[in-house]
């Protein structure tokens, strides 16, 4: 292997500052994204899931990148096209690691599964999670309505001395709830440590960019807070990890929040149950415009550029440009496919909740 | 020329009572932050908040945009990180604002984790009419959230209650709506000598503000005083009423209101909100279903009208409960 100097290749960018083994970590982290979401579409396909599935494909470079340089402690809020992030979380200090501040791949896969193995014991479906030991927002189907939660949760975290970031994960279509304006106005205001993240993958459901968000790109409206706002490559793992990392430090030393906005594109529909009505509404030029850059590929590319990687190396495993239904276990790394598995074992062995549960929990009744 | 006191011990108004439990629970409880509009450096519109400010400065009371649904949104992302949070709504009417953050952020936390997460906090605002606020400043819109599980609703009517009451919320690990009458804030006839020392309210348990043995009126609130007005007048015609005032709407203290019917058959619940859907359909309905052997007539409400709160006197009058309009009903159970 040839290697190149690492800070050559960033400008020192802190990506410039990534060993080769963790920049082959992050390949490693996207591939298990992409697995991940390839495993629950064909678990669904056969029957084995309830509810819809909001795919992540094409879109992981966002949570890995955004994902990998945050510390432990760090809070996240994810929504529900971000289902790898809850386990992807501080997956950097172990995968194995069972004092790690994510969540684990079988909490992970018992919440999908319905199982009492969830942290909320299966109270509600899919995304609708969260931990407060592993500090990520619990989720709810009300869009950006987390944004002030999340500002809520640092404000707490600088009284009591830390200095904790919150990361937000929005679409681009969310951006225009009138609780996205009222948090990130009040973050900005209090110079509180919240990134907005808003991976802009081009629709919301049925509706294309312009015509839920009437400015060039997202990020011109950090413009009306009076703070940064920039734009990442949201095919590109590196350049969401550089533009993520000069955002956190921002916020980290004090000076505020910021929106990332990282340019992506939905590889299937809205959700499951849409993607036949995707394929009608979609032109499939840009569908395939969109899906060029696989973030896999894009990855890879750098990572040989780099040397840190063959071709041959990167061709040993190879899911990017394929389906949910092209792609075989043989696509994955080995460990990537054990990873999951243990979560579905995990999941199908733990049992439903009890009925009684169902009417549980409403009040905390030790006050 | 006499002494002059150091202190002269005086009777509380509503309002500082709630002041009084505010500042108590800050000064007992470090994590305890406030979150609303105007209420720091102006002291809040009503003046509920005034000195907090000063006394415990801008980390643990803070000026808010004019955004309520950001207001409890904060509120509860610092309540998940440990803080007891009071948000205050500068009038009960625009809590509307923040409507979906309190029903299906907020109030759910709890149930949704599983019991991990308890957000500590209380949303409370003026609320009310009578004084000529017209539509968007008279409402008593309790119902919306006693309709949404993981809300406890309490409406205090005397300023002990207020104090104790907020006290007790405050140390409730639940998400409350609070409602203050804000007619009753700085009404002299109310006004009550309050303990020195520390005591609590506790939830769920309503007051027997009159005994009786001859109907049961039941209300919360304003309502309350007009009630008692009503048995006055009762008594004069020799008709024994009974006032409960429930000042918890959830938890309901259903028992107490059962244990009155028991000894007077008869009961008028009255709310100041409109009838349809209203709290008072609920306690009826409750009654109904678990205390109808007790019933020598149908119960009945009294309640505002199905309309909004008009704003000009004559207009207001008509629409809302008045002591005239829970006497006739009164009348109307004790003929049947
Ligand atoms: C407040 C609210 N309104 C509507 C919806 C229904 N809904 C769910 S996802 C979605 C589209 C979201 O688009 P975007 O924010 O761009 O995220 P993406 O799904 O593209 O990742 C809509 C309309 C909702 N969940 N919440």
């Amino acid at each position: 292997m040839k290697a190149k100097s690492a800070k050559d290749a960033h400008h020192g960018l802190p990506s410039g500052k990534l060993t080769p083994e963790e920049r082959l970590e992050a390949l490693r982290q996207l591939y298990l994204a992409r697995y991940f979401d390839v495993r629950l579409i064909k678990e669904k396909k056969r029957g084995r899931l309830r509810g819809t599935l909001y795919s992540s494909h094409n879109q992981e470079a966002v949570l890995v990148g955004s994902l990998f340089g945050l510390r432990p402690y760090d809070w996240i809020s994810p929504i529900h096209r971000d289902m790898p992030a809850f386990f992807l979380k501080d997956l950097r200090s172990g995968w194995t690691d069972p004092n790690r501040m994510g969540m684990s791949i079988e909490e992970v896969c018992a919440q999908v599964w319905g199982k009492v193995g969830s942290p909320g014991r299966a109270r509600d479906n899919w995304s609708h999670i969260g931990s407060k030991r592993a500090h990520i927002i619990h989720s709810t189907s009300m869009l950006a309505g987390t944004i002030p939660v999340a500002a809520g949760a640092v404000l707490a975290d600088r009284l009591n001395g830390g200095d904790a970031v919150v990361l937000t994960y929005n679409g681009e279509g969310s951006t225009a709830q009138g609780i996205f304006h009222e948090a990130i106005n009040f973050a900005a205001i209090h110079k509180l440590p919240v990134i907005t993240l808003v991976e802009n993958n081009q629709w919301a459901y049925g509706t294309p960019y312009e015509l839920g968000c009437p400015t060039k790109d997202v990020a011109d409206r950090a413009k009306g807070y009076g703070i940064p706002g920039v734009v990442a490559d949201g095919q590109d793992v590196f350049d969401v990890y550089d533009k993520v990392m000069v955002a956190v430090d921002y916020a980290r030393a004090g000076k505020g929040p910021s929106i990332v906005e990282c340019k992506t594109y939905r590889a299937y529909g809205h959700g499951d149950h849409d993607d036949d009505r995707a394929a009608k509404y979609r032109d499939p030029k840009e569908v395939a415009r969109g899906r060029k850059r696989d973030p896999i590929a894009v990855a890879k590319a750098r990572l040989i550029s780099l040397g840190d990687l063959t071709k041959d190396e990167a061709d040993k495993y190879r899911p990017e440009g394929k389906n949910a239904s092209e792609v075989t276990d043989e696509d994955f790394p080995p460990e990537v496919v054990d990873y999951m598995k243990k979560g579905i074992e995990f999941a199908l062995e733990s049992p439903l909740p009890d009925p009684v549960e169902g009417g549980m929990w409403v009040f905390r009744e030790d006050v | 020329m006499s002494a002059i006191p150091e202190q002269i011990e005086l009777p509380k108004n509503y309002l500082s009572a709630i002041k009084e439990a505010l500042d108590e629970e800050m000064a007992r409880n470090e994590d305890m932050i406030c979150l609303g509009e105007d209420i720091g450096i102006l002291g809040g519109a009503f003046g509920v908040t005034e000195g907090l400010l000063a006394k415990y400065g801008k980390h643990r009371v803070y000026d808010m945009p004019i955004a309520e649904a950001a207001i409890v949104g904060v509120a509860t992302g610092a309540a998940l990180n440990g803080k007891t949070v009071m948000a205050e709504m500068q009038f009960i009417d625009f809590i509307s604002c923040g409507f979906d953050q309190i029903v299906n952020m907020l109030a759910t936390y709890h149930y949704r984790t599983a019991g991990d997460v308890a957000p500590g906090v209380v949303i409370r605002g003026p609320a009310g009419a009578y004084g000529g606020g017209a539509l968007y400043h008279s409402q008593m819109n309790e119902a919306w959230f006693c309709n949404s599980p993981g809300l406890k609703v309490v409406c205090p009517s005397t300023p002990y209650d207020a104090k104790g009451l907020m006290k007790a919320c405050l140390r409730d690990q639940n998400p409350v709506v609070f409602f203050e009458i804000k007619e009753l804030y700085r009404k002299r006839e109310i006004e009550q000598f309050l303990p020195e020392e520390d005591y609590i309210v506790p939830l769920g348990k309503a007051a027997v503000r009159r005994e009786g043995t001859d109907l049961t009126l039941v209300s919360y609130g304003q309502n309350v005083w007009h009630c008692l007005t009503v048995a006055e007048t009762l008594a004069e015609e020799g008709v024994s009423a009974e006032v409960i005032d429930l000042r918890t709407l959830v938890p309901l203290d259903e028992d107490a209101v059962f244990a009155s019917l028991e000894k007077t058959n008869r009961v008028v619940v009255v709310n100041e909100a409109p009838m349809t859907c209203g709290f008072a359909g609920e306690v009826v309905a409750r009654i109904c279903d678990k205390a109808f052997p007790f019933l020598d007539a149908p119960p009945v409400r009294v309640t505002r009208m199905d309309t909004p709160v008009p704003w000009v006197k004559p207009l207001e009058t008509y629409v809302l409960p008045s002591v005239e309009k829970i006497l006739d009903a009164s009348r109307r159970v004790l003929r049947y």
